[in-house]
């Protein structure tokens, strides 16, 4: 187990940069999730920590020592695919005593391990099936358990479940969340899917175009996401962006947008008397953070109903006020009706504000934003 | 109306539709819902006449179908595998079918034009299928097989290969855009959100048969078995195995591998007696269990946090409760570690239960939809009957 650091690391394939100068610190036993589109870099980036690709420029650092001159092997690096390979004449026991066996330890250490890690997978009770009888959700358990078995330095996932059927994914979802935590590696878990790294990780590194976005914490990154990119990308049903400009009302600051007005949420009212705010911005607010109906109260708009989707546990209503599409989140009951006129408040504490032109978050002062106050609330 | 009556459907000697009774209704919406392997596009494929049925009878209106040719029962089908023309433009394929049916010109550009844009795929128009990805392609066939008028649309897991963000929307537009068809729709689909965003009413099937046929809201409330209880919901049921007894003269259900006994006033006359007991099972939908991190008058039950998982708006948190495991969904403020202490809420307030697999009991839903749960511990006599 190791604290794995990227310092500046670049890669070039001819005259295409797949990675622009990446740096991130992963702590030791840390969960990191690199998130993205394809084409982010997020695979070329795992691929030369795990030194099957050359960096083209900077430095990757293993407890504080380069590794870049290191052959994959020397790395003591496991990797776990999709697609696990298991060998199908042999037990459950001999596939995960396989990596052991070829780097000769010890009956007994071997044996001791291969229970161990089999028990915090929670397949001890298939060790002596062949894999061929396995389901596909147990085989990937056993492919996952068997790179684990080899204790290594640092743990990569390469969308290990990004095609496994629904229901199976959250149940490996949870088994690889508890493996983590039970073991204490280093795991860097490589995905396209928003939802996987949010329910894995510690800490998610969000990728676009080669750059990293934003390196925080589940939380950090659906409440307080750094740009409009990684607002849209996180997050399901996704949040609602829209522009708006600084404007006087009544003697007040809003924001506005052709004929709706908003009140400037207070979080942000230092920046106004500072002057500091831009005059054109783009309004963040997430489906889960409008009131509704009855309870919307001062400040509401009025918005025209255009589809309800009932999905049991949530409603998501898709409406229109003027020409601005809005999504919005609703408990079960109270269904509202296709056409129908229904008022939507924002939850002032919740909206987020970014600056047009360069897409950046604009920061409350701290303390102003919801879960700060929550996380203080904590302590 | 559309009728399956009694119809199976064999492949050698593999049953792949078992005495499906199916009706759908006029300008209805109707979501065929199963995993992989249930029947769901063989039952399309009956109903298009791709394939006949072994036996049975399907009738459109009261007149059967079987001896109507597939081009003839005025059916449009979507494919999962696309099926689009590779030589045609996207504006090609689109107009394909209003081009076949001698649609005017300018009427035919409005049309494509108006689809394209619904499906977001306006940009396109003049690419051809090679130079699309897997989910444009999927969108082209779903705008093929809904831009000409039709008696019934056949829709073969439409959005199945569309990236997560995109089905979404295009979900919310094929919803808008069915209201105006004034024509039935088939939709099959693995995913129960789809089908309950989209449905009027839902066929679960499985393994051949049907399970229960409902609206969305009857389907997630009132489950009839395990299987739909367990297919419909993310994350889904936890099914915990149990046995009704009387404790002290009062019935309690004891919930298997852990030590807690509930008051189960609402199970009398509901469980079977007799020399055989059946198999008892009950689960709670994982956002009708109240949790806590102390005890309180709702949450009494101790348990133990297994892993929990962010979800932005919620925490997914998976619980050991003795050797059982239950998930929960928890509001998105609280932090749980490993192995803290949890305590949580259950009862016939909050309980589904299953005897061999059927469901005989579910908790009481108010009008508004919403589970009651009354102000009570699980160890106060007072009952709240269905």
């Amino acid at each position: 187990m190791a604290t794995v650091g990227l310092e500046d690391v670049w890669k070039r394939y001819g005259k295409v940069e797949a990675v622009k100068g990446i740096s991130m610190e992963i702590l030791d036993g840390e969960f990191v999730a690199l998130l993205g589109p394809s084409g982010c870099g997020k695979t070329s980036t795992m691929r030369m920590i795990a030194g099957l690709e050359e960096i083209s420029a900077g430095d990757i650092r293993f407890d504080g020592k380069s590794v870049i001159d290191r052959p994959p092997r020397a790395r003591n690096v496991a990797m776990a695919f999709e697609n696990y390979a298991l060998y199908p004449t042999l037990s459950v026991y001999e596939n995960l005593a396989f990596p052991a066996r070829a780097a000769h330890w010890p009956n007994d250490r071997i044996d001791k391990r291969v229970r161990e890690v089999a028990s915090i997978a929670a397949i001890d009770k298939l060790l002596d099936r062949r894999t061929s009888e396995l389901s596909s959700g147990q085989a990937q358990m056993v492919g996952l358990a068997r790179a684990l078995v080899r204790e290594p330095t640092v743990f990569l996932l390469d969308e290990p479940i990004s095609h496994v059927d629904a229901r199976l994914r959250i149940d490996m979802r949870t088994y690889i969340k508890r493996l983590q935590v039970e073991l204490g590696y280093t795991m860097v878990l490589v995905t396209h899917d928003q939802e996987d790294a949010m329910a894995l990780a510690d800490r998610i590194a969000v990728m676009a175009d080669g750059r990293l976005r934003q390196l925080g914490t589940p939380a950090e990154v659906y409440d307080h996401p750094e740009d409009t990119f990684v607002a849209n990308f996180i997050g399901s049903p996704p949040i609602n962006l829209f522009d708006c400009e600084i404007a006087q009302a009544g003697g007040k600051t809003v924001l506005r947008r052709d004929s709706l007005t908003f009140d400037m949420p207070d979080q942000f009212l230092p920046l106004v008397a500072a002057g500091t705010l831009p005059g054109n911005v783009t309004v963040g607010v997430r489906p889960f953070h409008l009131t509704a109906g009855a309870g919307a109260g001062h400040g509401a708009i009025a918005a025209r109903v255009v589809v309800v989707e009932p999905l049991g546990d949530m409603e998501i209503v898709t409406a229109e006020a003027g020409n601005l599409p809005i999504q919005v989140v609703i408990p079960p009951g109270n269904r509202p009706k296709r056409d129908e006129t229904m008022q939507l408040a924002l939850e002032p504490e919740y909206v987020l504000l970014f600056d047009r032109e360069s897409k950046q978050a604009i920061h409350a002062p701290s303390g102003g934003s919801a879960t700060a106050r929550a996380a203080a609330a904590l302590v | 109306m559309l009728e399956l009556d009694s119809v199976v459907k064999l492949f050698g000697t593999t049953v792949a539709i078992s005495g499906v009774e199916l009706s759908v209704r006029d300008h209805e919406y109707l979501v065929i819902l199963g995993p992989a392997g249930a029947g769901k596009s063989t039952t399309l494929r009956l109903i298009a006449g791709l394939t006949k049925p072994t036996r049975g009878d399907i009738r459109v209106d009261g007149r059967s179908l079987l001896s109507v040719a597939p081009e003839h029962r005025d059916v449009s089908m979507v494919f999962e595998n696309y099926a689009l023309y590779p030589q045609r433009t996207v504006f090609g394929n689109l107009s394909f079918p209003l081009e076949a049916r001698r649609v005017s010109r300018p009427e035919i550009k409005r049309r494509v034009e108006s689809m394209a844009s619904s499906l977001l795929i306006d940009s396109l128009l003049d690419r051809r299928p090679g130079a699309l990805s897997g989910g444009q392609r999927q969108r082209v066939a779903l705008g093929r097989g809904l831009i000409r008028d039709a008696t019934v649309y056949l829709l073969d897991e439409p959005l199945s290969h569309l990236d997560a963000r995109i089905r979404q929307d295009v979900r919310v537009q094929l919803k808008a855009m069915s209201v105006d068809l004034q024509s039935m729709v088939i939709h099959v689909t693995q995913d129960y959100r789809e089908a309950m965003s989209l449905a009027d009413r839902i066929a679960v099937l499985n393994q051949g048969r049907i399970q229960q046929v409902g609206t969305p809201d009857e389907v997630y409330a009132e489950p009839v078995n395990e299987f739909v209880a367990t297919f419909v919901g993310d994350p889904p049921m936890s099914l915990l195995d149990a046995t009704f007894v009387h404790e002290n003269g009062r019935p309690v259900l004891k919930v298997a591998g852990t030590n807690i006994s509930l008051p189960a006033d609402e199970l009398v006359g509901l469980v079977a007696n007799g020399p055989t007991p059946p198999v008892l099972r009950v689960a709670a939908r994982p956002t009708d269990v109240p949790v806590s991190a102390t005890e309180t008058k709702e949450c009494c039950i101790p348990a133990q946090v297994y892993v929990s998982e962010s979800h932005g708006y919620r925490n997914i948190v998976t619980i050991k409760l003795g050797d059982a495991t239950i998930r929960v969904a928890a509001p998105p403020k609280q932090i749980w570690r490993v192995n803290d202490p949890i305590w949580l809420g259950l009862g016939m307030y909050n309980l589904h239960a299953f005897a061999n697999g059927k469901a005989i009991y579910h908790p009481s839903v108010s009008a508004a939809g919403e589970t009651i749960r009354p102000q009570r511990s699980f160890t106060a006599a007072s009952t709240t009957g269905n």
